[in-house]
């Protein structure tokens, strides 16, 4: 089918459409990705080496890395829970749990702050128990965590279960019925299923992670080389008019969305050959 | 050893819903040992769940399931000495061969040296040497159908549940595989219990048919049994090919059974003969015209039209080929009179008064 | 929400559900009843007064009027790139495909800088279409931009998969009857793609209302001109006035349900219609 399609002839619409197009996302995608790399390097290479290896510059990006990987470990747990309990088992209130687990990602970044320092902010019936014990959650670090785990809730899950669910649960129950375990069925049998969706969702939890600007915004303090993360820094050094330090930060992430990128295309096809193999 | 009781398989007053779905009314039977079972029945009559549920695969919600002479309803599925070979086969894809079979052995600890020895067993009996190493996607049907049945085998089950085993196989390997199921069954004696939908795959391969219909078991017996003697007006529809008659009364020599009765006929109880052919019943035939004949290979199909009705009949290949728009000699030998929810076989009658012309 | 369950052979039922219940009780159940408690305790006078306030109604417009303009945009050109990357076969379409999701994986706050600093009057495209008398950052049409970046890939992602499933021989069976180019796509395949089309265009919309990081930066945020709603919350917070903070965030969240709602019941068309197809 592929083949016959690219034989057609394409037409003058079709050309009209495809610089359309082509123009729309040179635009609205590439330019700014230019834009960010030839602004960061405008003072040279000295002053860009100056501006990454800053000492607030590297508490940030150690802060970012450190809520990134307990995001991801967080939220993979979670998403091999969920799937296995979803996709495996009927019970009741099944379609309820479904929603709310959707649910973060179509909350406003702004509300999902609201809401923790709702839970344990100063107006809180927890702030004193909290306060007592010495546990700081808001403007802190784990504030920033629990945030960042909200915004990238069901990206993994979100990823599993179709895959799951196409699959069928008729291999699980054979291995069950031969008594195999938990763990068993998980890596013999479910797992090589799923790697590639779990994999690609890791990469995009990873990405949201480390970009979360809004929620972690109301959650952090901006406490510069305390609760201050990579995207905050940014902000930071934009709003005292450092551009060339905004930018060359900014050059960081840019980097760290391309190499999503990749690894998405790879992953996605790295998981369509193994599911053309299977068939 | 458990010293085996004379019916294996037993099942008493199972009751089963999914939701306001009544998928088992009051499923009641018995297998006994080394018999292989057909659990056969239109699709939706409940007779998958009634395997899933020997299985461990469900929960009934009432009644109960005897393995062995054991009520089995809280032993795990795991633990009640059943191999399950699953509709699509449930292959584990990212397995080789080898650890296919070798898998329910090595969930139960045995020894590298007995589950070599036993995989290299099962797959000789599969005759499938060769292919150990091969993934799942790099079989045929037939080749994964046989990988199938030798894992459920491998840990040496006492009984086998198949769930429609030849459902994704085309036409013509499937004949080849219900004989050599049936054969590989008989030769290692073990209970067996097989799902289909298909009337000629379990009269062909099973001992005894279990006949379910909208979540009951319409009649338990032998092929011949239900052939024979349909003991509800769905089995003689189910079973066979069954032609529905409703004025059969206009047929020479058949009793009127009451107004709401229904004559169901079958070819085998039609006889067509040539005008002038040598024939029996030759006084109380009827006339006929022959509307269309089809050649079935090793027979011909010929569709008679008598008194407005289109019955079909069987006649040899060896015999006088008939024509279409021939007028034919028809008698019939016997029908099923269904009158409401009872059934009976009546006899052509003038089969008692006449006297037979050789 | 009962927790009654038929039993099933595959072990692990207890342990998933578990990790499962836990972790979204913390991450989101426990956080929202807080937010419900919380509400309870707002009078319905004070919610009343703070979400009619004059400058809060304008945020609400501003976040509603952006977003539904960015989303239109995005469904109109979501569409025609779905249909050139699945239908047409030329140089650079794998790069183009790939760089669909950009959106997703560059951070807000990133886009929004650059996005400002290229419109501003005096940037590489501020300065273009200054000439025109035409500005953009700090201004509404800015903040469309930055939502119409944000949202290009919820209505390619979700056209593109059902305009693969589209058989080529479905259109030409079409053309064969007669039907011209136009009426082909019209009339065959557009109804084949609208759920699609819709739900992608929802989401992207959803997206823009909640959206702060990138639109912060360019919107400027002068008030009734172009302060959004999430940036109301935030200022409310700033000045740790929690009951309006809440109040505001109330009624987007409302906005946010309804839209998921109408996504919900597309979803569901959307899957029997791809289910009948196999």
């Amino acid at each position: 089918m592929k083949a016959s399609q690219a034989r057609q002839k394409k037409g003058p619409f079709a050309w009209f459409l495809i610089i359309l197009c082509a123009v729309f996302l040179c635009v609205m995608l590439l330019l700014p990705l230019i834009y960010i790399l030839i602004t960061a390097f405008r003072d040279g290479l000295e002053a860009y080496l100056e501006a990454v290896t800053d000492e607030y510059a590297l508490k940030a990006v150690s802060l970012t890395l450190r809520v990134t990987v307990i995001s991801v470990v967080v939220n993979t747990l979670f998403g091999l829970a969920a799937a296995w309990c979803i996709t495996f088992f009927r019970f009741h209130g099944k379609k309820v749990i479904s929603t709310f687990i959707d649910l973060p990602v179509t909350i406003s970044p702004v509300i999902a702050g609201l809401i923790y320092v709702l839970l344990f902010g100063r107006q809180s019936v927890l702030y004193p128990f909290l306060q007592n014990h010495g546990i700081k959650i808001v403007y802190a670090v784990p504030g920033i965590v629990l945030a960042t785990i909200f915004v990238t809730f069901p990206f993994i899950s979100r990823e599993l279960i179709p895959v799951l669910t196409a699959k069928g649960t008729d291999e699980e129950e054979a291995a069950a019925l031969f008594g195999a375990g938990t763990w068993t069925i998980f890596r013999r049998v479910t797992f090589p299923h799923i790697k590639w969706a779990l994999l690609y969702g890791v990469v995009l939890c990873t990405a949201r992670a480390m970009g979360e600007f809004g929620a972690v915004s109301v959650l952090s303090g901006h406490l510069r080389g305390k609760t201050n993360t990579v995207p905050l820094y940014v902000e930071l050094l934009y709003q005292g008019y450092d551009f060339t330090g905004a930018f060359a930060i900014a050059s960081l992430l840019v980097v760290m969305a391309l190499i999503v990128l990749v690894l998405r295309s790879v992953v996605e096809y790295k998981g369509n050959k193994s599911d053309d193999s299977l068939k | 050893m458990n010293e085996t009781t004379e019916n294996y398989v037993e099942l008493r007053h199972i009751e089963k819903s999914f939701g306001k779905f009544h998928a088992s009314k009051d499923i009641n039977f018995q297998i006994p040992s080394g018999h292989l079972a057909a659990l056969l029945g239109p699709s939706g009559s409940g007779k998958t769940t009634i395997l899933r549920m020997i299985a461990g695969l469900e929960q009934p919600d009432s009644g109960e399931i005897l393995l062995n002479g054991k009520v089995v309803n809280k032993v795990p599925g795991s633990q009640r000495g059943i191999g399950f070979v699953f509709q699509n086969y449930a292959l584990f894809r990212y397995m080789t061969v080898y650890d296919n079979i070798a898998f329910g052995l090595r969930v139960k600890k045995a020894g590298r040296t007995e589950i070599d020895a036993r995989v290299k067993e099962l797959l000789k009996l599969i005759d499938c040497e060769g292919l150990e190493k091969r993934y799942p996607s790099q079989l045929s049907g037939g080749q994964r159908q046989r990988v199938a049945f030798a894992r459920a085998l491998a840990p040496r089950p006492q009984l086998l549940l198949l769930d429609e085993p030849f459902a994704a196989i085309d036409a013509k390997v499937r004949l080849e595989l219900r004989t050599w199921l049936r054969d590989m069954i008989n030769r290692l004696g073990i209970t067996s219990i097989f799902v289909t939908h298909d009337q000629s795959e379990a009269i062909e391969v099973s001992d005894q048919i279990i006949l379910t219909n909208q979540g009951r078991v319409e009649q338990i017996g032998s092929p011949q049994e239900l052939y024979d003697n349909p003991a509800t007006p769905f089995v003689a529809q189910f079973i066979g090919q069954s032609i529905p008659v409703e004025e059969y009364t206009q047929f020479r020599f058949f009793r009127d059974e009451g107004p709401e009765s229904v004559a169901i006929l079958r070819p085998e109880f039609i006889r067509v003969f040539k005008k002038g052919e040598q024939q029996q019943y030759s006084t109380s035939a009827e006339e006929g015209t022959v509307e269309d004949i089809i050649f079935r290979g090793s027979s011909i199909e010929v569709r008679v039209r008598i008194h407005g009705v289109l019955l079909s009949a069987v006649r040899s290949v060896t015999d006088q080929p008939v024509e279409i728009g021939e007028t034919v000699n028809v008698f019939i030998h016997r029908m099923y009179i269904i009158n409401g929810e009872t059934i009976t076989l009546q006899e052509n009658q003038s089969l008692r008064s006449e006297s037979i012309v050789i | 929400m009962g927790l009654t369950r038929r039993k099933s052979i595959i072990p692990g039922f207890g342990l998933s559900f578990g990790i499962m219940i836990t972790i979204l009780s913390i991450i989101v159940l426990i956080p929202l009843a807080s937010l419900v408690i919380y509400t309870a305790q707002i009078s319905w006078a004070d919610f009343v007064a703070t979400v009619t306030r004059r400058r809060v109604l304008a945020s609400y417009y501003v976040s509603f009027l952006t977003a539904l303009i960015a989303a239109l945009i995005n469904a109109v050109m979501g569409l025609a790139l779905a249909w050139v990357l699945v239908r047409y076969e030329f140089p650079g379409k794998r790069i183009l495909d790939g760089i669909i999701e950009l959106p997703f994986a560059l951070p807000t706050a990133v886009a929004g800088i650059a996005l400002t600093h290229l419109t501003v009057s005096t940037g590489w495209v501020g300065s273009l279409f200054a000439r025109f008398g035409i500005d953009i950052a700090y201004t509404r049409t800015g903040i469309t931009v930055a939502l119409v970046f944000i949202g290009i890939p919820f209505v390619v992602r979700s056209v593109q998969p059902v305009l693969e499933k589209i058989d080529v021989q479905y259109e030409e069976a079409a053309a064969i009857l007669g039907a011209g180019r136009v009426r082909t796509f019209w009339r065959v395949i557009f109804p084949e793609l609208f759920p699609a089309l819709l739900s992608g265009f929802t989401l992207a919309f959803a997206r823009g209302i909640g959206e702060y990081g990138s639109v912060v930066f360019i919107a400027g945020n002068t008030p009734y001109e172009t302060e959004i709603a999430p940036l109301m919350i935030m200022s409310e917070l700033q000045e740790y006035d929690y009951v309006s903070a809440t109040s505001i965030a109330l009624v987007m969240l409302a906005i946010a349900f309804l839209i998921l709602l109408v996504n919900a019941i597309l979803q569901g068309v959307v899957s029997r219609r791809t289910k009948g197809r196999d």
